[in-house]
């Protein structure tokens, strides 16, 4: 089952701190990083923390994430590809 | 005035590789790894992973008992070096300070005060006692008899180089004559969890500029030097090792952690050395490099180096994988390599380094061989884009540079966040629940003038420095801007909450946000990216005199001509762990209650219409036991105070220090007519160790509306002394 990307943004904001935003105003293919959200390299590192959390998944090397990094969209589906077998 | 070149005549080191010279010097000669799995504390999530650790006991070598592990490291290495120096402890007297950088402090040892509470519920107070980075310096001036100019420099990993620096400053200002520098810092649970947070550490150990390098590893250890000007080493007949002959520093202004993809600070602290030795990038022949073996350092550290050298980059290495990074006494053992290196004519290797990096394009000397050796510099780069470099050169070098006392400064503006509320403060988790009367700051009426991310990623005292440093108002585009921030404790409500869910959750979910914004620097790093400030980017800490710390490296920017302007301060905030432990111990009551508040004064040589004048400076430290007299003529002799009417001081905070201010303002008065009149501040702020910033607002103030010159006299609680003068 594809992860849900409304439950996947609220982890989000709270990993990030987005107190100003909103699941909904978060769009599914935009950019998190640079323009887009305006997020940079130590917020990845939270979303490492977040998918480890979460997810049970572990990244050691932060180019391993960057392109699941790109939007929500490719993140859901690093998560889904990654996840632990439940 | 003698031109008054600053010479070194002692080193002491201690280290993964060794417990003196001889011995850190045969691990580079043969590029030996020093990592080892770790052993100090259990890791459960990086237990595994290689370490620069020093495995004796300290107290088999001659560590005294009571100190954190950082304080016992620097002692060791500081008696080593006093002893090759041959320099005589009963004589160190009041032109003797002590210089160090130390960015873990006593925080291996205050760690253990909440290991015990979370995971056996036992409460351990005393652990806590060595916790703040300047304990170090107090340990040693105390034990050594050194009683001048004494602080810590608390820059995270660049602190090692920048206390070096500022030793510089100190004797050719002529401040003092023999400064005891270097760096100091355990290994802990902190900054250990801290880099592998920031997917930072390499799990095989670093590979500085090589291909498949992988990160940085982990390190600690104490490295000192004694660092006197030539007239006073000669006159002693003390065999000179090496000189001292540039140093720079600078500030990216980029970002908390990365550094600028250029490497434009680097660069501009590489020229400031190469400016204040008065030397060409074709004099240099060595280069210890920073190379902690992540991407990023040695990445935009060969594009810096080729910057500044052009086609002809001297050759260079990391000696990284020998030591560790053992954070602000990086810069101080990597100083005695190219002591070493210059004495002994050898270009140190590079252990760890196989392959070049195309994107890198420079190899470092693989192996320690054979060179021709007159100047070697070495670099240091830390956490808030902060960046020292200093210049080593050859003992038969004639040096280049000037001597430059510092000179008064107009003080064109101020901006604080003061305490304006007396509220009743309950500690929490993980503590016993106690109540304090404390001294607290309203939220931040300008709070929302900051951007979205200032606010979000900000902690609470980062954001208090960014506004008073607003508060004070913008420099000019086109001005040189330095920072110097002093604090007593730092950030420690983000040091705590890192620390309290790193124990509480066995390492499971670190917090890499929070651990930049745990460093003593984090806060000045944050207020030179708001203003675009690049020059000189300082966190000093000592206690009460933290302040006068910053304010004299201030003073010396602006003299040395490096800094057009220099915005000079000092912060603490109110935090649950100073509060419990000052009840349980007694320090909180009807008159002592603790507070907090962060402030700016902005500095120029000279000022059309200034709020008033710094005229005079002195840092020092009081003998034990007090002695009032000898107080009194210390002051007097620095300062005519025939013209003086007013005298602040620090007097209502701690009890134990009212006695003394009163009997040192009864001496001064002893021999005049007309009478000090006496104010003090703390009974409006509260007590914390960055008060004196407060008191300086009070000087100006008083100064400005009077029109009457005012001595600021503050004493610190381990043995520091300021005297401040400021006129109209």
């Amino acid at each position: 089952m594809a992860i849900a990307t409304t439950e996947l943004k609220q982890r989000i904001i709270e990993a990030l701190n987005l107190q100003d935003i909103t699941p909904e105003q978060i769009d599914d293919e935009a950019p998190l990083f640079g323009t887009g959200l305006g997020l940079d390299s130590i917020d990845a590192l939270e979303l490492v923390v977040m998918l480890e959390k979460h997810y049970g998944i572990v990244i050691k090397d932060i180019e391993e994430g960057r392109p699941a990094f790109r939007s929500v969209r490719t993140l859901a589906d690093f998560i889904e590809a990654r996840r632990p077998a439940v | 005035m003698s031109a008054r070149f600053p010479v070194i005549t002692g080193q002491g080191v201690i280290a993964a590789p060794g417990t003196n010279v001889a011995e850190v010097w045969r691990a580079v000669a043969d590029g030996t790894c020093g990592l080892k799995p770790l052993s100090l504390f259990t890791s459960p999530r990086y237990g595994q992973i290689p370490v620069g650790e020093i495995t004796f006991d300290p107290h088999e070598l001659g560590a005294p008992l009571r100190g954190s592990r950082s304080d016992k490291l620097a002692w060791l290495a500081v008696r080593d070096a006093m002893r090759a120096a041959e320099l005589d402890v009963t004589k160190c007297g009041e032109r003797t300070g002590v210089v160090l950088g130390c960015s873990v402090g006593g925080s291996y040892d205050s760690e253990q005060f909440l290991v015990t509470l979370l995971k056996k519920n036992r409460m351990r107070p005393c652990a806590t006692r060595f916790h703040e980075c300047s304990a170090p310096v107090d340990l040693i001036a105390n034990s050594f008899g050194c009683y001048g100019p004494s602080f810590a420099i608390s820059t995270a990993c660049s602190s090692g180089g920048l206390a070096i620096a500022t030793a510089a400053d100190l004797i050719q200002s002529g401040a003092a004559d023999v400064i005891i520098t270097g760096g100091t810092d355990s290994l802990s649970r902190t900054t250990w969890a801290g880099f592998h947070s920031l997917l930072l550490v390499d799990a095989t150990g670093c590979r500085p500029f090589d291909v498949d390098r992988g990160g940085m590893s982990f390190g600690e250890g104490a490295a000192a030097l004694v660092l006197e000007s030539e007239e006073h080493a000669l006159r002693r007949g003390a065999k000179i090792l090496a000189r001292l002959t540039g140093w720079g520093a600078s500030c990216d202004a980029y970002h908390a952690t990365a550094p600028h993809p250029d490497g434009q600070g680097a660069i501009a602290a590489m020229q400031a050395a190469l400016r204040r030795a008065n030397l060409h990038p074709g004099d240099i022949h060595y280069i210890n490099a920073h190379g902690t073996g992540t991407r990023d350092n040695d990445l935009t550290e060969a594009r810096a180096m080729r910057k500044v050298f052009g086609a002809n980059v001297p050759p260079f290495s990391s000696t990284k994988r020998i030591f560790g990074h053992a954070l602000a006494a990086s810069g101080a053992l990597e100083a005695i390599v190219c002591i070493e290196a210059l004495r002994r004519q050898q270009l140190p290797g590079n252990p760890g380094f196989r392959q070049i990096d195309s994107a890198i394009g420079l190899s470092p000397v693989a192996k320690t061989q054979a060179g021709h050796l007159r100047h070697v510099m070495s670099n240091s780069f830390g956490f808030g884009g902060n960046n020292a470099v200093v210049i080593f050169s050859h003992a038969d070098v004639m040096p280049q540079t000037r001597a430059t006392p510092v000179k008064p400064a107009s003080v064109i503006s101020l901006g604080a966040i003061l305490p304006d509320q007396v509220v009743e403060r309950s500690t929490q988790w993980p503590l016993p629940m106690v109540t304090v009367t404390a001294h607290a700051c309203s939220p931040f009426s300008d709070l929302n003038t900051l951007s979205s991310i200032q606010r979000r990623r900000l902690n609470r005292l980062s954001q208090m420095a960014v506004l008073a440093a607003r508060r004070a108002g913008r420099p000019e585009p086109t001005q040189r801007v330095a920072i110097t921030l002093g604090t007593g404790f730092g950030s420690l409500d983000e040091g705590a909450i890192f620390l309290e869910n790193l124990i509480a959750k066995d390492e499971a979910e670190p917090m890499p946000t929070r651990f930049p914004g745990s460093v003593h620097n984090a806060p000045a790093g944050q207020v030179a990216i708001d203003l675009a400030a690049h020059g000189l980017n300082s966190a000093p800490t000592a206690d009460e005199i933290s302040f006068e710390s910053a304010l004299w490296q201030a003073l010396n920017q602006l003299a040395c001509g490096e800094a057009d302007e220099v915005f000079a301060g000092a912060q603490d905030e109110l935090n649950k762990y100073p509060l419990y432990l000052g009840k349980r111990w007694g320090v909180w009551d009807a008159v002592n209650q603790p507070g907090e508040s962060a402030m700016f004064a902005r500095l120029t040589p000279t000022a059309a219409a200034p709020l008033a004048r710094v005229n005079a400076l002195r840092l020092g430290r009081f003998r034990q036991p007090f002695d009032p007299v000898a107080e009194a003529q210390w002051i007097a002799n620095a300062i005519d105070l025939t013209t003086v009417p007013l005298i602040i001081t620090g007097a209502q905070g701690w009890r134990k220090f009212d006695s003394r201010y009163l009997e040192v303002v009864a001496e001064l008065n002893r021999h005049r007519s007309q009478k000090l009149e006496h104010q003090t501040y703390k009974q409006d702020c509260g007590e914390f160790p960055a008060a004196s910033g407060v008191g300086f607002i009070r000087a100006v103030t008083a100064a400005r509306e009077r029109g009457c010159r005012v001595l600021l006299y503050t004493l610190a609680w381990r043995g520091g002394k300021a005297i401040c003068l400021v006129e109209p």
